[in-house]
C-alpha cells in the first residue's frame, strides 16, 4: 500500500467515524420525538385539570347554566398555562350543541391537537348534565 | 523490529478510530435510552390520565348529589337523587375516551335515609340534610378493564344554641350561637333566616326586631335580636342556605340567662 493510498483510507476510516457517532444522535432524537408525542397525553392531563379546578365549587356547571361563555373562556384561559391554546364545545344530554359562539383562545391549527372529555354536573337545584370537548395544543 | 511494531500501530490506528467512535456511540445511546426510561417510569401518562378521568367523574357525581340534595332540601321529591343519577349515567356512557364507561349507583334506604336522601329538621339544637349512595364505575376498553366502587355523602348540617336575657316588661334580648358545617368540615350561609314562636304562631325576625348577625367567617355566625314575648322561653327556628344552595332548618329553645 503507496502512501497516497494510505493517506485516502484514513480519510474513509474518519468518516466511518464520525459518521458512527453521528447515527447514534439521530436515534436518540427520533426517541425524543417519541417522548414528545407521549407528552400530548400531558396536555390532555393539563386540560381535565383545568376543567376539575373550574367544576370544584360548581363554577363551570353554573356558567353553563347561564350560557355564559365569555366567563367559561376567560377562567379557562386563566386556569391553563400561557403557551396552551384551547377550543370548547358543550354539548346537552341529549348530545345537541349550546354553544352558540365559539369558546377559544386562539386557532389550533397546524399544531399537535390533545382532546378531552369532561361530564359536568351543575350544582343548581334543577339539574343539568352538560358534555364537554376540550381541545388543546401548546403554541411554539 | 521496532520499525514494523511502528508499521502496525500505524496501520491499525484507523480501525482503534472506528472502536472508539463505536464505543461513544454506544455510551450516547445508551444513556439515551437510560433517560428516556427513567422518565417514561416516573410520568407513566396512561396511569395518570385514567385517574385523573375517575376523579373527574367523582367530581360530577358529587355535583348531582349537590344538585339532588338542594331540590329535596327546598320542598323536591326524594327520588329526585335516583332520577338525577340516572341522567347523569346516561351522559356518561356517551365517554368513550378510555373505553365503554358504565356508572351503577345505590342510593340508601334505611332507617334514617329515604331514597338516600335524610332530612332531619325539628330535633332540638341542630338540623340535618344529607344524600348517600353507592357507586361502581366500570371501564373497558383496549388496554383498560377498570372496576371502581365507592360511596359518597353530602351533608349539610346547622347547629344553634342560645340564651335570652330579660329586658323591660315582655321584651327578651335573645343570642344565638348558629354554625354550618358541610361534609363534617366548617362551611358558609349564603342567607340565614330567623323566626320566633308566638302564641302558636311563627313570627318573622328582621330589622324591627334589632337583628344583628356576625359573620366570623368559619361558618361561625353569632345572632342577637329582641323579641316580645310572654312565655318564659323562647322557641327559635333558623332556616339556613349553605353555600352550594341546600337548605337546613335547625330550632333552639332559649331560656333565661
Amino acid at each position: 500500500m503507496n502512501k497516497q493510498n494510505r493517506g485516502q483510507i484514513r480519510i474513509i476510516e474518519a468518516f466511518l467515524a464520525v459518521l458512527v457517532i453521528f447515527s447514534s444522535f439521530a436515534v436518540s432524537s427520533n426517541l425524543t420525538i417519541t417522548q414528545n408525542v407521549r407528552k400530548s397525553g400531558d396536555l390532555a392531563s393539563v386540560g381535565l385539570q383545568a376543567l376539575m379546578t373550574l367544576d370544584s365549587d360548581g363554577s363551570l356547571g353554573r356558567f353553563i347554566d347561564y350560557r355564559n361563555w365569555t366567563a367559561v373562556r376567560d377562567s379557562l384561559d386563566t386556569v391553563l398555562p400561557v403557551s396552551v391554546c384551547f377550543n370548547l364545545t358543550v354539548y346537552n344530554d341529549q348530545m345537541r350543541q349550546i354553544n352558540e359562539v365559539n369558546i377559544s383562545n386562539g386557532a389550533l391549527g397546524g399544531q399537535e391537537v390533545a382532546s378531552v372529555e369532561y361530564t359536568c354536573a351543575s350544582q343548581s337545584a334543577m339539574f343539568r348534565c352538560y358534555m364537554i370537548y376540550l381541545q388543546l395544543a401548546v403554541v411554539e | 523490529m521496532r520499525k514494523s511494531e511502528k508499521k502496525l500501530k500505524a496501520n491499525s490506528s484507523g480501525q482503534l478510530l472506528i472502536i472508539a467512535a463505536l464505543a461513544i456511540a454506544v455510551l450516547i445511546s445508551a444513556t439515551t435510552i437510560y433517560v428516556y426510561e427513567l422518565g417514561e417510569e416516573t410520568n407513566s401518562p396512561d396511569t395518570k390520565s385514567i385517574g385523573d378521568f375517575i376523579l373527574a367523574l367523582k367530581q360530577s357525581i358529587r355535583n348531582t348529589m349537590i344538585s339532588s340534595l338542594a331540590n329535596a332540601s327546598k320542598g323536591g321529591e326524594k327520588a329526585v337523587l335516583a332520577a338525577n343519577l340516572d341522567k347523569l349515567s346516561q351522559v356518561v356512557r356517551s365517554v368513550h375516551q378510555f373505553g365503554i364507561c358504565q356508572l351503577d349507583y345505590t342510593v340508601l334506604n334505611d332507617s334514617e335515609y329515604n331514597s338516600g336522601v335524610w332530612l332531619s329538621w325539628n330535633a332540638s339544637g341542630f338540623g340535618v340534610s344529607s344524600a348517600y349512595a353507592n357507586f361502581t364505575l366500570k371501564v373497558n376498553g383496549m388496554g383498560t378493564n377498570l372496576t371502581v366502587g365507592y360511596s359518597l355523602n353530602t351533608t349539610t348540617t346547622v347547629t344553634i344554641s342560645g340564651y335570652y336575657t330579660q329586658l323591660a316588661d315582655n321584651e327578651k334580648m335573645v343570642n344565638l350561637t348558629c354554625r354550618v358545617y358541610g361534609d363534617g368540615e366548617n362551611a358558609l350561609a349564603k342567607n340565614i333566616s330567623l323566626s320566633y314562636e308566638n302564641l302558636g304562631s311563627w313570627i318573622p325576625i328582621d330589622s324591627s326586631n334589632n337583628l344583628s348577625i356576625v359573620d366570623y367567617g368559619n361558618g361561625t355566625y353569632t345572632i342577637s335580636f329582641t323579641v316580645r314575648v310572654p312565655s318564659d322561653r323562647v322557641q327559635v327556628s333558623a332556616d339556613v342556605y349553605d353555600a352550594r344552595g341546600i337548605f337546613v332548618r335547625a330550632n333552639t329553645t332559649c331560656y333565661n340567662s
